[in-house]
């Protein structure tokens, strides 16, 4: 069975200048254990897929719909607040992209690593404390028992960030979600994150959803990628065949665009024009504006994903 | 904490004596005196044996040193204007209908203000939170007298069910205690929205809803508790206004209390009350903002830890 079954999500934003369309019609498929990085740049809908995977957007001004949205078998669309909320933090839990804001401000670190704990399970505080003591340990805290008492401004922010991985582990989630978790850091922290959080999904055999722009974060940490653009997946296969084989036009200036990759010195080449206006997207493909091998077709209708390889798919007219 | 409580103490009175200066000097550039009135005309002899009586014809800064002598073993003198009493007996029997009016208006008005103000924040663009707006503007820019006059028009004139005016029985309090309570009932309905609001919209309400917590206990155990920082900054000072804002219900509803001699002392130059007045407002003033920033400290971690472990 799928953790994450996911088929045709859409999720758009009522807003002033009409209906923006942020996801627009993705599936996404994550076996028990598996690591999944979704990739994009800003504005093509990898965060908010992961946001509504938790329902986390307020809705309205948020509309969600999908063919399929199920975590764990629980129906999220229809599951009532009450489904949702149980879910949240022990079946799925997430680390988000900036700590230095994620925790509450009055409270101790300790106090929020505990409520969490007793949300979802029948523990005592004493052993949800010594639990919570634990996990910071775990992932590396020295000084666990005084950290449990500092409030977050007393934190860096690496610190933290380590602080709330120990907190989205607390129930022991079958998923986690990260949500860019390196990009508020300093890079030598970065590397650090990185490590803990593979380590830890395999120590815990969860599954990750890593979502980020960097494309060095998913070589380091995934199985498998889901390239995004424009609300749409463009290509999805395992890590190899991404980084090595990259079929779609985008995917293959995207590689193009980040040093270190292909070996030897080369010029950067990058990707001409912006990324497409939500509120207004492009008809068809919607890279076809800033791709060099755009046909006419591309222009007309959106391509569906052929396999290309083994659990390698792209969607482009010129593999059809 | 308790350096920074010491330093403030020491900041208080340095601001009561820069007050005393300004205000005794004011008082007294005010062109005329206390026995100039038209309507009671005094012999140069006897007016001259009064100012002497009174002080009043020593040096400026030798009737500052001597009235503020009084006031460090909290003699303030005896009112020119009630002179069978002293100001400390005047201000004792005046300050009860104040602060019972002053008082109940806010102890009623900011609750219903701060729960206007949440249901207005957590059911944003609802008909509560249009309700709650439209109230809080309402209190804001229409002037207490106004609501006042609309308050005994509706309830004495017309409907004929309360007292327009008077002190006396408890049934005489409501129509002023409601029309004192508009402001602060206004003020708290904007400030709580805008602070709920404004923590609603935090990252961190997003991150405890992705941990599984009810929307009940991040309500009320984390967004109020973080809302309530700013709030207890105006909730003190908002006190005083008891004191000094009652002016105007006061007089629309004939109220004995405070408010008017806040007026008469200045019109009749009745020095030694009007000195007492401002004095006692300084204080109060200063003391409601102490307390309100050490609530702020205790409440907000960052103070009082002093930002560093």
């Amino acid at each position: 069975m799928n953790l994450v079954d996911i088929s045709e999500l859409t999720v758009s934003f009522r807003q002033h200048e009409g209906l923006v369309q942020a996801v627009r019609g993705i599936s996404l498929r994550v076996d028990a254990g598996e690591s999944v990085g979704i990739v994009g740049e800003s504005g093509s809908g990898k965060s908010v897929t992961c946001m509504a995977m938790l329902r986390l957007l307020r809705e309205p001004p948020a509309r969600i719909t999908a063919g399929k949205f199920e975590i764990a078998g629980t129906d999220i669309l229809r599951a009532d607040n009450r489904t949702l909320a149980s879910l949240r933090g022990r079946v799925a839990a997430m680390v988000f992209q900036d700590p230095m804001t994620a925790f509450d401000p009055v409270f101790t670190i300790g106090h929020q690593i505990i409520e969490t704990i007793r949300t979802h399970r029948n523990v005592s505080k004493a052993e949800a404390r010594a639990e919570a003591e634990s996990l910071l340990r775990r992932v590396e805290i020295k000084q666990a028992k005084d950290v449990l008492g500092y409030y977050p401004h007393q934190l860096s922010g690496g610190m933290l960030q380590r602080a709330m991985i120990a907190m989205a582990l607390s129930c022991r989630p079958q998923i986690l979600l990260a949500d860019e978790p390196t990009t508020a850091l300093d890079v030598t922290i970065q590397a650090q994150i990185l490590q803990l959080i593979k380590e830890l999904q395999a120590e815990f055999g969860m599954s990750l959803i890593m979502v980020t722009h960097d494309l060095g974060v998913i070589a380091e940490t995934v199985d498998r990628v889901v390239v995004m653009y424009g609300g749409r997946v463009m290509e999805q296969g395992p890590v190899e065949a991404i980084f090595d084989d990259p079929r779609h036009p985008y995917t293959q200036a995207l590689l193009r665009s980040i040093p270190g990759h292909a070996g030897g010195r080369r010029r950067l080449t990058e990707i001409k024009g912006a990324s497409p206006n939500p509120a207004n997207p492009p008809t068809g493909c919607p890279f076809h504006p800033r791709c060099a091998a755009a046909e006419s077709a591309c222009r007309e209708s959106m391509p569906v994903m052929v396999a290309v390889g083994a659990r390698h798919d792209a969607a482009c007219w010129r593999l059809q | 904490m308790i350096l920074y409580i010491l330093r403030r103490l020491v900041s208080i009175a340095v601001t009561f004596f820069v007050v005393s200066v300004l205000v005794f000097l004011m008082m007294h550039s005010v062109p005329g005196g206390p026995f100039d009135g038209n309507d009671m005309p005094l012999s140069a002899a006897v007016r001259a044996k009064l100012m002497a009586q009174l002080g009043l014809d020593q040096p400026l800064h030798v009737q500052y040193f001597n009235y503020m002598a009084g006031v460090l073993r909290l003699d303030f003198g005896v009112p020119y204007q009630s002179p069978g009493e002293t100001v400390i007996g005047l201000l004792s029997r005046a300050w009860l209908p104040s602060l019972v009016l002053g008082g109940l208006g806010v102890l009623i008005g900011a609750p219903i203000g701060i729960l206007l103000g949440m249901a207005a924040a957590l059911k944003r663009n609802s008909w509560m939170d249009y309700l709650a707006s439209g109230l809080a503007t309402l209190g804001l820019t229409v002037p207490v007298f106004v609501i006042s006059m609309g308050l005994i028009l509706i309830f004495a004139v017309w409907l004929n069910w309360l007292p327009a005016s008077g002190w006396g029985k408890p049934e005489r309090w409501i129509l002023p205690i409601i029309a004192f309570a508009a402001i602060p009932l206004a003020t708290y309905a904007r400030y709580t929205r805008s602070a709920m609001l404004d923590t609603l919209n935090k990252p961190f309400v997003t991150v405890l809803r992705a941990k599984g917590l009810s929307e009940r206990r991040i309500i009320f155990q984390h967004v109020l508790r973080n809302s309530a920082i700013p709030m207890v900054t105006v909730f003190l000072p908002m006190f005083i206004g008891t004191a000094t804002g009652s002016i105007f219900v006061e007089a629309m509803f004939r109220v004995p209390g405070l408010g008017s001699y806040f007026v008469s002392s200045i019109q009749s130059r009745d020095y030694p009350l009007e000195m007492a007045l401002v004095l006692m407002v300084t204080l109060m003033f200063c003391f409601a903002y102490l307390i309100s920033d050490i609530l702020y400290a205790l409440l907000n971690p960052r103070i009082r830890t002093g930002g560093r472990r």
